[in-house]
């Protein structure tokens, strides 16, 4: 790797903290000016509502008449974007292969892994020439999502943004090895498929995932006291804990522990289909059959026509349609698109228009992009590290090649945000009083000096910072003003 | 590839910043009292009922009919003996010793007064020391650290990773550690003519200016802090599960910048829902990542002053469920280490894991809050006072049937 030669200079010892804090102290005087109101609408709407500007995207929000009208046609196009298969682009595709492909490839590896176990420890063990097939496929997925944030033109910006939205609303992780390579499928399937169509459905398509069934547990829940071989089996809670508490009302939404345990119950008998196109089976001998209540509605037992699968069927759309998800809803959507603490009346807003809706997300997102508040420049956002390595990505015209993804995905590991192994179900924070941390701002100008080596032409952000700013970037040799216009202080924001 | 800089000369212009006017001035007055705590936080809700195991308890067995640990035989495929009531899961065999010399210590049934079974809002309420409130509210070891005014700009707690945990959130200078061999890098900080173009873009008064250039300092001082020492200790040796060598680039540290007085580091995957196992299996692995760490903390932290503690969100249920796992439950064990913890005993209530005897019928209860065992750590480590006490723990109960956990210094 050669570095710029710029750098290439003999460290000149000296007191520069010294010097900064000298420099602090008159720092008032230079205290930023913003730039003009119309580029600060063009930077927050490509900022949030995808990765941040590239050349392309400025000309797009220019010739849609401004930043607001530019959001609103996004979001008709990302929802005829989400209805399409995912843009591949020739990149390795293992992880969008048919379910039951993926689950055949899955047993074969589950196998070999069990044969190595079972080979006598003398024996010469064979060193793979390859990563096993989940880990492979979990390492395509999490690349594509990096291609999909930071390539717009092979992925609707909103379209990208909306996925990672619903994929931590609705969180998986590669992590955990039963749902590893199905994570990758439920990205685009379960969660793009659905991030601009009805809460419900997304809801039901995440409920029957095999990657979501795996990952908190579902596929193993079964009636108290069932008999798989000589042993007696039953109930375990986690998917219906998270479901109520992280999917849909919230840790105060007004349930309690016994809702826990029967809406555990009504779900008994959704499983792994390994066969099934959806990856879904319903097990009626897994099934408890008895009557349950969940939040005092009554479900299964002899009198209910839908008893069986249908019972859960009932208890997810009762749960999509109470009001304390519609409020928890909102404050995501707020909190992720406007500020960590948003105005309250937003939040109200949003979630009166998800309740007239009846949890439509395309409607719920008009509502969001029109309210004065989305736009108020108060509202501040600091880039997550995922947020910053996409849209740094994006300004230097997407991922070089494998290799730089496969750098990317290491660092977001090392700053805390894995791509697609977020380890547990209530998906990551976003707001500021996590990300800024002082070592960790420290550490994005590494990754600004890292994309700067290769060149790319950033100049384009300049218009969108501060004269003072601009200026003293301007000053700097050529090769490292492009570290300098990616490890910006308005860089880091969105 | 020829790298630009010599590690010698990086280290001598590291060196150089140390003469910079502010950072080693006179101890300035800061947090109080001798001591040295660091906590290691287990998200996910360990199964305490698996690491001291109430052997001796009939329903312990009854309960966990595939999960539950085999009585102590004095083997290793058992539970290792401490007293009459309770042994050690195995694989914590390297906290034998500390149990031998006195100085580790258990409070068996311990948590918070908040009944939630969220892990999320549970991990709030104990790292903001505010049980049933989810408001915006500081950490606890941030409070901590801020407490005795000082040197607004000098970090005396430090957390390992590159997120802010919400335990270090708030007004208080921190430092973060990051995670493996990355920590002993400056990374683009090494070049001068980037670093000064960086700091002059960061020359600001706001909150972001005034992080970069805080965290700036940080690294050049970690990676200089580390960089010889962590080389030469790793010579040779298999890399350290991730948590063992945060434990060891924590220890080092807070020997370098004497000032760190607080430590924390935190590990999940304890969510173990399914197949949790027993001696061995998943749980045992994790449990033996986290022995081998603590056995590295205690070689760091062995100052007459020096406590570690281990803590989870809550317990998990008493019983197993139907996937040889266990659910989410209430009260759980606490553990100190330390030459001042009043150890090789367990302290506080035991009221066993009859039906009549637990949380709702399922989950051990909580007989001492976690507040109330921390202030017994907090006050004689840091001689702090009631007013200050309650600042750090507000709405801590002092819990006499706790008085003598630490020894008197």
């Amino acid at each position: 790797m050669a570095l710029p030669t710029a750098f290439r200079r003999r460290p000149r010892p000296r007191p520069w903290l010294a010097a900064a804090l000298l420099a602090s102290a008159a720092a008032l005087a230079t205290a930023q000016p913003s730039p003009a109101p119309e580029h600060a609408d063009t930077w927050r709407a490509l900022s949030r509502l995808g990765y941040g500007p590239t050349p392309e995207l400025i000309e797009q929000v220019r010739q849609a008449g401004g930043a607001r009208a530019w959001a609103l046609r996004q979001i008709d196009i990302a929802a005829r974007d989400s209805l399409l298969p995912p843009p591949l682009d020739g990149l390795a595709d293992d992880f969008n292969a048919p379910l039951p492909d993926i689950f055949t490839q899955f047993a074969q590896e589950r196998e070999a892994r069990r044969a190595l176990r079972a080979a006598p420890a003398s024996a010469p063990a064979a060193a793979p020439a390859q990563p096993p097939y989940s880990f492979r496929v979990a390492r395509q997925a999490a690349g594509w999502r990096l291609h999909a944030c930071s390539r717009p033109a092979l992925e609707n910006p909103l379209l990208a943004r909306l996925t990672e939205f619903w994929f931590n609303h609705f969180n998986v992780s590669d992590d955990k090895d039963p749902a590893r390579p199905f994570v990758g499928h439920y990205a685009v399937h379960a969660i793009r498929a659905h991030a601009l169509g009805r809460f419900d459905a997304l809801l039901l398509a995440s409920a029957r995932h095999p990657a979501m069934l795996s990952y908190l547990d579902q596929a193993q829940s079964v009636a108290e006291g069932t008999l798989q071989g000589q042993r007696p089996r039953g109930l375990n809670e986690n998917y219906a804990r998270e479901l109520m508490e992280l999917h849909t009302l919230g840790a105060n939404g007004g349930y309690t522990q016994q809702d826990v345990r029967e809406l555990a119950r009504v779900l008994t008998g959704w499983t792994l289909g390994p066969n099934q196109p959806d990856g879904f089976r319903f097990a009626a001998r897994l099934h408890d059959a008895g009557v349950k209540t969940v939040l005092g509605q009554r479900l299964g037992g002899p009198g209910d026509a839908q008893a069986g699968e249908g019972e859960g069927l009932a208890a997810l759309r009762l749960l999509a349609a109470q009001p304390a998800t519609a409020r928890r809803v909102a404050l995501r959507l707020a909190q992720w698109f406007v500020a960590d603490q948003p105005p309250p009346a937003l939040v109200e807003q949003l979630a009166r228009s998800f309740q007239a809706s009846r949890g439509d997300l395309r409607a719920v997102l008009r509502t969001l992009v029109q309210a004065p508040a989305f736009w108020d420049p108060a509202h501040a956002l600091f880039k997550t590290p995922y947020d910053y390595a996409c849209s740094a990505l994006a300004a230097a015209g997407g991922p070089a090649d494998e290799r730089e993804v496969t750098q990317v995905l290491a660092q977001l590991q090392r700053a805390g945000q894995s791509v697609d192994r977020w380890p547990t179900p209530d998906g990551y924070q976003t707001d500021a009083a996590t990300w800024l941390a002082p070592e960790a701002l420290a550490r994005r100008a590494d990754f600004a000096m890292q994309l700067a080596r290769r060149q790319p032409d950033v100049e384009f952000l300049a218009t969108f910072l501060s004269p003072t700013l601009r200026q003293r970037i301007d000053s700097q040799p050529p090769p490292l003003r492009a570290t300098l216009l990616l490890a910006s202080p308005g860089f880091m924001r969105k | 590839m020829p790298h630009p800089l010599s590690r010698r000369h990086l280290l001598s212009r590291a060196a150089a910043l140390t003469l910079a006017p502010r950072a080693f001035a006179q101890p300035a007055p800061g947090l109080p009292g001798p001591g040295r705590l660091v906590l290691v936080f287990l998200r996910g809700a360990v199964d305490g009922l698996s690491l001291l195991v109430p052997y001796a308890d009939p329903d312990y067995a009854r309960l966990r009919p595939a999960i539950a640990l085999p009585a102590p035989d004095g083997t290793e495929q058992t539970a290792l003996r401490l007293d009459a009531h309770f042994a050690l899961h195995p694989a914590l065999a390297p906290l034998l010793p500390a149990w031998h010399q006195g100085q580790l210590a258990v409070v068996p049934a311990a948590g918070s007064p908040d009944p939630t079974r969220s892990h999320f809002d549970a991990q709030y309420h104990w790292e903001t020391a505010r049980p049933g409130q989810r408001g915006e509210a500081p950490g606890w070891l941030n409070t901590l650290a801020g407490l005795g005014g000082g040197d607004p700009e000098l970090a005396r707690a430090v957390g390992a990773g590159e997120a802010m945990p919400r335990i270090l959130a708030g007004r208080a200078r921190v430092k973060l550690l990051p995670h493996g061999p990355g920590a002993q890098r400056a990374g683009a900080l090494e070049y001068p003519q980037a670093r000064e173009a960086l700091l002059a873009l960061y020359d600001g008064p706001d909150a972001l200016s005034r992080a970069f250039r805080q965290g700036a300092e940080s690294r050049l001082r970690t990676a200089r802090d580390l960089s010889r020492e962590m080389q030469a200790a790793d010579n040779g040796a298999p890399p350290a599960a991730l948590l063992e060598r945060d434990a060891r680039q924590l220890g080092l540290l807070m020997r370098q910048e004497p000032e760190l007085r607080l430590g924390f580091l935190s590990a999940g995957g304890w969510d173990t829902h399914v197949q949790q196992g027993g001696v061995t299996g998943q749980l045992a692995n994790r449990l033996r990542n986290l022995a081998a760490a603590l056995a590295q903390l205690r070689r760091d932290f062995d100052r007459p002053g020096d406590v570690i503690v281990v803590a989870s969100e809550f317990g998990r249920t008493a019983a197993e469920n139907g996937t040889l796992g266990t659910d989410h439950g209430h009260g759980n064990a606490l553990w100190l280490i330390g030459p001042r913890v009043a150890g090789g005993r367990w302290w506080g209530q035991w009221s066993g894991l009859a039906a009549a005897s637990l949380h709702e019928q399922r989950d051990l209860p909580v007989h001492h809050d976690f507040r109330a065992v921390l202030a017994q750590v907090l006050r004689p480590s840091f001689g702090l006072t009631d007013s200050q006490l309650a600042e750090v723990l507000p709405g801590a109960n002092w819990d006499r049937q706790l008085d003598g956990l630490l020894r008197r210094g």
